[in-house]
């Protein structure tokens, strides 16, 4: 395992050096110190979690960035290698290529071939039409950490807007914590199921179109492809209750709307996904068991989702050089109470943004969102200050307030923390 | 009669500069000083931000401008690129100016490969958690400001004229800014700017002009003080290079992403 980590670092960086004998190239490295502290709630705990009683997590991460241009800035490649060592949980100590890009420009198009991050989308409570990216979820609840993608991507800058043509030759699966670390909600997960017969290997495409008028923005974008949510379904087998992930393939259309009016942003996203199925079980023998790959699926007609609301700011609050913005943004799944796991069904985000505009750029976004039918609510903090060039601090805190047993956020009830992370910039 | 024609019209051109209003003679200053910045092209160039508080402790950020030249009725455009603060490198900021309706700003975070647009709302905030507005960076468009020619002064041994500027954006953070205009070269060298409540708010004071392509006047050192909070933020510029060949595609939203 260590040597094809080492050897899958080493091939790009003699890649690039072969490449670029003679030009410059540019090295930076980011190192993360984290501490999380857990609260239990110990009156709610059920069995599954009883045994996780960590209340301290100790974690370090290095992010490097080599790059090189060419070719008078037309040719460049980048090479972004993270690695994560976490105290307690084994999933959670992992590798990625964040970026491996050659990009090529020309007058005429723009090309991406390799491992790479896109972001599309508008609103900040749910990113529904973002897709092109695995979530790297053991990095961050948020679902703003994502996995390198393999692509290769076109772009056309034109008159009528800008077209991104996507090849995704290779999928990426979701990271997941172990069962015995924090925020997993108890469970282990086995080895993916597909519905493509290629697995991995389908071969994943999609398009964005954007553009913009006066002070509104829009984009329409479309994917067919190996879906990055998986539905989760759920066994007993030997060493107790399992999860196995399936990944369906899907059709989807996402649309994204900004404008900005004066001191208002109003924000729009959504989808239309086909291909989804309600549900998958696995088969189970009599004792609970199961047996084989013995696998269930409970098709569903196609769904959407969206996210809509406003951002309002005020410069100069109180006659001082603060900033204060007003989120307000509703989100909604016309699959209600059967859409999967960590879906938000009919959801309220209400927070304020705060920016300082002090030379240490210190912001604070607090932030509840709130289930208006099963009254449950999720509470966040997150801050960020630089302490002096080069080292930054940053917070963040969440409390998970579920009303009931019966509502996907029920699994997290015992997993409220606060998360400090120190930023070291070499 | 051609003659007859042209000395009349001289004659008048004395006539009307004679009777021109207060008014008329800041607008004319300001039609020049922009003329006389027509035609670089493009440019790029280095610079220091250095943010100094009360008490003189200072904090810097480093940071690369290229500009495009509009042409015919368009404003010019900006990137601008972050290299320190260390936690701040690569965010760029993208700027088309207008001449009548508010700028177009967006801003590129890498971290999270998102390009944001920015509020014209905003052009009062602080840029970057300096003294300088974000108006103040922008490109200084005739049609964004009513003029008034004041009066003739000497300032540090330069005979100029004394304007005074009124924003005509209603979200501009003064209510008037004077200006120092050397006469020689049309230069600013000195501006007051005057807050909402028509108080003095900040002074910038622009430095060590340098010729470029022997037509274009740069200075090398700007200095903005705020009075009423005593910190100060100083622009350093090094390397000024113009007509370097910047293309339109390296000022697109989607440029934003690869800028370095």
């Amino acid at each position: 395992m260590k040597n094809t980590l080492t050897a899958v670092v080493m091939a790009p960086m003699l890649m690039l050096a072969a490449v670029n004998a003679g030009a410059d190239i540019t090295f930076d490295t980011q190192v993360d110190y984290e501490m999380s502290g857990f609260f239990n709630d110990k009156a709610r705990s059920s069995p599954i979690q009883a045994g996780i009683d960590q209340r301290i997590n100790n974690s370090v991460s290095l992010e490097l960035e080599v790059f090189s241009a060419w070719d008078g800035g037309d040719q460049s490649i980048s090479f972004k290698p993270f690695y994560r060592q976490d105290e307690m949980d084994e999933e959670r100590s992992h590798g990625d290529i964040r970026e491996l890009l050659w990009n090529k420009l020309s007058d005429e198009y723009e090309l991406k071939v390799g491992l790479g991050k896109v972001f599309w989308g508008v609103t900040e409570s749910a990113h529904l039409v973002d897709i092109i990216n695995q979530t790297d979820s053991v990095e961050g609840i948020d679902g703003e950490q994502k996995l390198g993608q393999p692509m290769v991507q076109v772009l056309l800058e034109r008159e009528w807007g800008n077209l991104d043509l996507f090849v995704l030759p290779y999928f990426r699966e979701r990271t997941s914590a172990g069962s015995d670390a924090r925020l997993s909600a108890g469970l282990d997960y086995a080895d993916a199921i597909y519905e493509s017969s290629d697995e991995e290997s389908n071969v994943d495409v999609a398009a964005r179109w954007s553009h913009y008028w006066e002070e509104l923005e829009y984009a329409v974008s479309v994917f067919h492809g190996t879906s990055r949510d998986p539905l989760i379904g759920g066994y007993l087998d030997a060493t107790g209750p399992a999860v196995q992930a399936y990944y369906p393939v899907i059709s989807q259309v996402g649309v994204e709307l900004q404008f900005l009016d004066e001191g208002w942003a109003w924000k729009f996203e959504g989808i239309v996904r086909d291909g989804m199925p309600e549900d998958v079980y696995y088969g189970l023998d009599l004792s609970g068991v199961r047996a084989g790959l013995n696998l269930d699926i409970v098709e569903a007609d196609h769904y959407f989702a969206t996210a809509a609301g406003f951002e309002y700011t005020q410069v100069g609050i109180w006659e001082t050089r603060i900033d204060l913005g007003w989120v307000a943004e509703h989100i909604y799944d016309s699959r209600q109470e059967k859409a999967g796991f960590g879906a938000f069904e009919h959801d309220v985000l209400l927070a304020t943004r705060w920016a300082a505009n002090d030379d240490a750029d210190s912001t604070l976004l607090a932030g509840v969102v709130y289930d208006y039918e099963y009254q449950d609510y999720s509470v966040s903090l997150e801050g960020n200050t630089r302490l002096f060039d080069g080292l930054s601090l940053a917070i963040e805190a969440r409390v998970f307030a579920p009303s009931s047993d019966n509502v996907s956020q029920y699994a997290f009830r015992d997993e409220d923390f606060v998360k400090l992370t120190l930023s070291y910039y070499l | 009669m051609k003659k007859i024609i042209t000395s009349a019209f001289l004659v008048l051109m004395a006539v009307s500069s004679w009777g021109q209003t207060p008014e008329e003679k800041g607008l004319a200053i300001a039609i020049e000083g922009d003329k006389r910045s027509e035609g670089y092209g493009d440019s790029k160039v280095k610079l220091k931000m250095i943010l100094a508080d009360k008490k003189g402790r200072e904090s810097s950020r480093d940071m690369r401008v290229k500009g495009l030249e509009g042409k015919g009725g368009e404003g010019d455009k900006s990137l601008m690129i972050f290299d320190t603060p260390k936690d701040q490198k690569g965010v760029a900021m993208l700027t088309f100016t207008h001449k009548v309706k508010s700028d177009d700003q967006w801003l590129f975070l890498p971290a999270l490969k998102r390009v944001k647009k920015i509020s014209s709302r905003n052009k009062s905030g602080p840029f970057v958690g300096s003294e300088f507005a974000f108006e103040d960076i922008s490109s200084q468009e005739v049609e964004k400001y009513t003029y008034k020619y004041l009066r003739d002064e000497m300032l540090n041994g330069l005979d100029c004229f004394v304007v005074e500027n009124t924003p005509t954006d209603k979200y501009s953070g003064y209510t008037k800014q004077i200006v120092w205009i050397d006469k020689a070269e049309y230069r600013s060298i000195k501006i007051e700017f005057y807050d909402r409540k028509k108080s003095l708010l900040k002074t910038l004071v622009n430095e060590d002009y340098k010729q470029y392509l022997g037509k274009f006047w740069r200075p090398n050192l700007m200095s903005m003080t705020n009075h009423q909070t005593g910190k100060s933020t100083r622009l350093v510029y090094e390397d000024y290079s113009f007509n370097v060949g910047l293309k339109v595609k390296e000022f697109t939203k989607n440029s934003l992403k690869r800028a370095r």
